[in-house]
């Protein structure tokens, strides 16, 4: 006889892994969520108030901040990460002399903590001792770069290091992706007399259309999470002008004791990330299904 | 084409001035990606007088290895002046039990999840991957809680514990893809042979898995060294990684600010995974398209 | 070595039924094929009786044991993969030990196993080498190894020449035949190719959509396939299959069929009693392209039932051996095989041979045979 232990080992090796998960990310999310709907300050209690943090939340001006900020970031940051990394894509791929050294130039920041990246960029643009004094000490006194320590400007700054650190690996993304493309493809648009610019426009960047989506899948999902970098960089400050979505959390659940409103917040971000994930990782499953 | 080209000096002229303007724009680039890194690096070497009098671009006056030994063994840090080196321990502590473990839960469950399917398969696999992507800030509270119940609030094996779980989706799932494409028709010879659930796996799957196994450990290495929130979160004293090291050591409010001190700190806790992708920059590209669930 | 015996194996996946109720039996030391389209249940067949998929019902005996509820590797069979399966990690020694290092066996007894069957195949200078340092023809011979050393009661394989080139598949047909006649263990042998089915078989099982067509010898498949489905699908070029209306002419039966010029061509249907059911309907007659013929070749047949009738020729295919051309009959193009030496060019008429003692009737709207 087949064994029935054979049959369920399978089952058995794959389970301890799978209630982690379902214990610790799904279980944890529902108890957060209930949270969201509890008069916790302090500590976790379990009185339901209705919508009532939500409406707080939102009648929060950090929080409408906060939002602001995500979205002027999160747009600039994919933005400029995927228009520079196609760019350099591109560019790397006209059979360039040294590539095997400039390519892991570029694509270095990415293996770097958040931290060390806030921390470098932290130090380069404060008008003290970085980019401006430089300018200063090399004759530009005019030269003016506060935005570091101005209240309108600090999230850019912010965009500044995060595209920094991960242009590189959008570029990486579209290499290869172009490297994927058939050659005769190429060779066929060369036939039909098309300049190598059109045929970049036309034929190839199209063909790109499922690295632009993996890119913008990952970037959006590092946007919303993102929490290091403006820790390390600006401490969500001047005041609370880079103030994200993932900082006003914390700051409201561990150090202002509003756990109800912070519970909140994290929800509005799970519903946020999952509305961009979800529908990628269906369609993925699908056509990996169908192939 | 290429000959009517050539006939035609303007169209030639034209073509070597793109390719230099090419190679020009690539180098800028070059400056702009390298720049934050030489400026820690150069800076970290002078003395702090230096660094606030003149040029950050500078290349030091008078080089000095002080920044480097107090960033190491005597900077203030919180409220201890013990330097980043005991936290540089405790991030190994961590590091190294919670990459070993979920590279080995990820393998088996790729395999299993490969291998021997079951009704339902596809639901687990979708579940596991979804909580790759979880803003973290959502499990806070109640891993809080958690980690106080188990007894393991603010001890390294707590932390071990959260990148263990919340590493295991980006493991089963890269290897699962690695899996998914290794044959069947193996898995069924070795049935054949005799080769039980384990056996299949052991002498047959894991020999062939060194690039995945490469892989994994890299992103896992990266990402827990690299992580910020859990630390900050459910570490103390003698558990606190050197990312949140470095962040207490740079915006700490008390005294001068010894920006010499930070960029030799900074450039500490980069050190391990800038090491990592110099040795292995290939997998380590593998593994961030990989993560992108296929790239 | 046994018999092996299928009894009415049914499976499903979910609501799909992929095997109908499968009756086969196979004689100890036979040699039998499963053939058909792909997507119609010949893998899926194999894979059940070497136990890597369950069965929804139905029993699988080898020799006088059921062995339905025994894990694959105690069935005592072994197979021979599609793809070879060779394990990537081992050398071509290690890969054919496998199995028996699992059951246990000891070194020395492993070792005379390994050097005996490398000896047979001619793989002995090949035991310590990977299977990516293979050719083709190389890996094909260890995977059989791999199978051979277990000396099991039947063999199985699962279209184990697809992967190679057209002059190599033809070669280790030849082989693999040469080692059933020598070893003379059961086979079963799974293939999408009629060929190989006509020339290893003793018996060929016809598979479509998870139903058997066909149980047979392969003269029997050949020559009296039992429907349409067969007929086309055995031999190449296939069956010709034409429309012919049955009419009793002054006592005599006929099978009138239109040609492409607007006539009639009328043959005559000696020994096809059952026809008589069927006076003044329309049937589809089928003719392989041998049985229509130039009249030199021809004269070696039966020459009672041969008819010369003259068509105009479409198309001429010289094809070294034989010279293949087509002519419009029953509202088709249908082949004709003539010798190689056949003098005839596209457009020209020609007398055709055609030898009624090969035709087979089919019903048009059953497609079963009906004579």
């Amino acid at each position: 006889m087949k064994s029935h232990l054979q049959a369920w080992l399978p089952r058995i090796v794959l389970a301890p892994s799978f209630l982690l998960i379902l214990l610790f990310v799904y279980g944890f999310i529902a108890y957060t969520g209930y949270l969201s709907f509890s008069d916790s300050r302090m500590l976790p209690s379990y009185g339901l108030v209705g919508f009532a943090n939500y409406e707080r939340l939102f009648g929060l001006r950090h929080w409408k901040t906060a939002l602001n900020n995500l979205w002027v970031f999160g747009l600039l940051y994919i933005g400029v990460c995927t228009v520079l990394g196609l760019f350099l894509a591109i560019l790397l791929d006209q059979k360039i002399r040294g590539e095997g050294f400039i390519r892991p130039i570029y694509l270095y920041p990415m293996a770097l903590s958040f931290i060390v990246t806030g921390t470098a960029w932290k130090w380069f643009l404060d008008p003290g001792i970085g980019l401006e004094s430089i300018m200063h000490n090399w004759g530009w006194t005019s030269f003016d770069f506060d935005w570091i320590k101005n209240r309108n400007y600090a999230i850019y700054t912010v965009v500044i290091a995060a595209v920094w650190q991960s242009s590189g690996f959008v570029m990486a993304m579209f290499l290869a992706g172009l490297r994927g493309v058939d050659s005769e493809i190429i060779k066929a648009a060369q036939i039909d007399g098309a300049q190598s610019w059109r045929i970049y426009w036309r034929v190839i960047i199209p063909m790109m259309r499922p690295v632009f989506l993996s890119s913008f899948v990952v970037l959006a999902h590092l946007a919303i999470k993102a929490y290091d970098l403006v820790i390390a960089l600006t401490g969500g400050g001047p005041g609370r002008a880079t103030e994200l979505p993932s900082t006003f959390m914390y700051s409201y659940t561990f150090t202002r004791n509003q756990m109800g409103v912070g519970a909140s917040a994290a929800i509005i971000m799970l519903i946020m990330i999952f509305s961009i994930i979800v529908p990628y990782i269906y369609s993925e499953l699908r056509s990996e299904k169908r192939s | 084409m290429s000959q009517s080209n050539s006939s035609n000096p303007t169209a030639a002229n034209r073509r070597v001035w793109l390719r230099a303007l090419l190679y020009a724009v690539l180098l800028v680039f070059v400056v702009y990606y390298l720049l934050p890194l030489y400026v820690m690096l150069v800076n970290s070497f002078k003395p702090l007088e230096e660094i606030r009098g003149g040029n950050m671009l500078a290349l030091p006056h008078i080089w000095t290895f002080e920044p480097w030994k107090a960033a190491w063994s005597s900077a203030q840090i919180g409220v201890q002046p013990t330097g980043l080196k005991p936290y540089f321990i405790n991030s190994i502590m961590m590091v190294v039990p919670a990459v070993t473990l979920s590279t080995l839960l990820g393998a088996v469950n790729g395999y299993v999840l490969t291998k021997w399917q079951f009704p339902g398969h596809g639901l687990v696999f979708a579940m596991i991957l979804l909580a790759c992507f979880i803003p973290f800030q959502i499990v806070l509270i109640p891993m809080a809680r958690v980690l106080g119940i188990l007894g393991l609030a603010g001890s390294t094996p707590g932390l071990v514990l959260v990148h263990l779980v919340y590493g295991l989706g980006f493991t089963t799932l890269f290897f699962r893809n690695y899996y998914a494409a290794f044959p069947t028709e193996l898995v069924r010879a070795a049935q054949m042979d005799g080769a039980n659930f384990f056996q299949v796996f052991w002498r047959i799957l894991l020999p062939s898995s060194g690039p995945i196994i490469v892989v994994t450990v890299i992103w896992q290495f990266t990402n827990i060294w690299n992580d910020f929130l859990f630390g900050a979160s459910f570490a103390d004293f003698d558990s606190i990684p050197m990312t949140v090291a470095l962040n207490n050591l740079v915006n700490s409010s008390t005294g001068v600010k010894e920006y010499n001190v930070h960029f030799a700190g900074a450039v500490l806790a980069a050190l391990p995974t800038l090491i990592v992708y110099v040795v292995s920059g290939r997998y380590f590209v593998r593994g961030l398209m990989a993560g992108a669930v296929k790239g | 070595m046994a018999s092996l015996k299928l009894q009415n194996i049914r499976k499903q996946y979910n609501k799909l039924e992929v095997l109908k109720g499968i009756d086969i039996e196979i004689e100890d030391g036979g040699f039998l094929v499963l053939v058909g389209p792909s997507g119609c249940g010949k893998s899926t067949l194999l894979n059940c009786i070497a136990g890597l998929e369950d069965i929804s019902s139905g029993d699988i005996m080898i020799g006088e044991k059921s062995v339905v509820d025994l894990h694959p590797s105690q069935r005592d069979i072994a197979m021979v993969f599609q793809s070879y399966a060779l394990y990537p990690n081992m050398n071509v020694e290690q890969n054919i030990a496998f199995g028996m290092e699992m059951r246990g066996i000891a070194k020395p007894e492993r070792e005379a196993a390994i050097a005996r069957v490398a000896e047979t195949l001619q793989i002995t200078e090949l035991l310590k080498r990977k299977p990516s340092q293979l050719s083709g023809g190389q890996r094909q011979r260890v995977a059989m190894g791999r199978a051979l050393v277990r000396d099991p009661q039947v063999f199985l394989f699962d279209e184990p020449l697809s992967n190679l080139d057209a002059k190599l598949r033809v070669d280790m047909r030849t082989e693999i035949k040469k080692l059933h006649q020598t070893m003379g263990t059961t086979i079963v042998y799974v293939t999408h190719d009629q060929i190989e089915a006509l020339t290893l078989a003793t018996k060929i099982a016809v598979l479509k959509f998870g139903e058997l067509q066909q149980f047979g010898t392969p003269k029997q498949i050949y020559d009296q396939p039992n429907n349409l489905f067969v007929a086309e699908f055995m031999g190449s070029p296939s069956m010709n299959l034409m429309r012919a209306r049955i009419i009793e002419a002054e006592g005599t039966l006929t099978a009138h069929v239109a040609t492409g010029q607007g006539a009639t061509l009328v043959l005559p249907l000696h020994g096809f009693e059952a026809l008589n059911a069927h006076k003044g309907t329309e049937v589809i007659l089928g003719l392989r392209p041998e049985a229509i013929t130039d009249e030199a070749s021809a004269s070696g047949q039966d020459q009672s039932k041969v008819l010369l009738q003259s068509c105009q020729i479409n198309v001429v295919e010289p094809a070294g051996s034989d010279t293949f051309v087509t002519t419009s009959l029953g509202g088709k193009e249908v082949i004709a095989r003539l010798g190689a030496d056949a003098v005839v060019s596209a457009g020209e008429s020609m007398p055709l041979a055609f030898n009624m003692a090969k035709a087979v009737f089919f019903d048009p709207s059953s497609e079963q045979r009906i004579a």
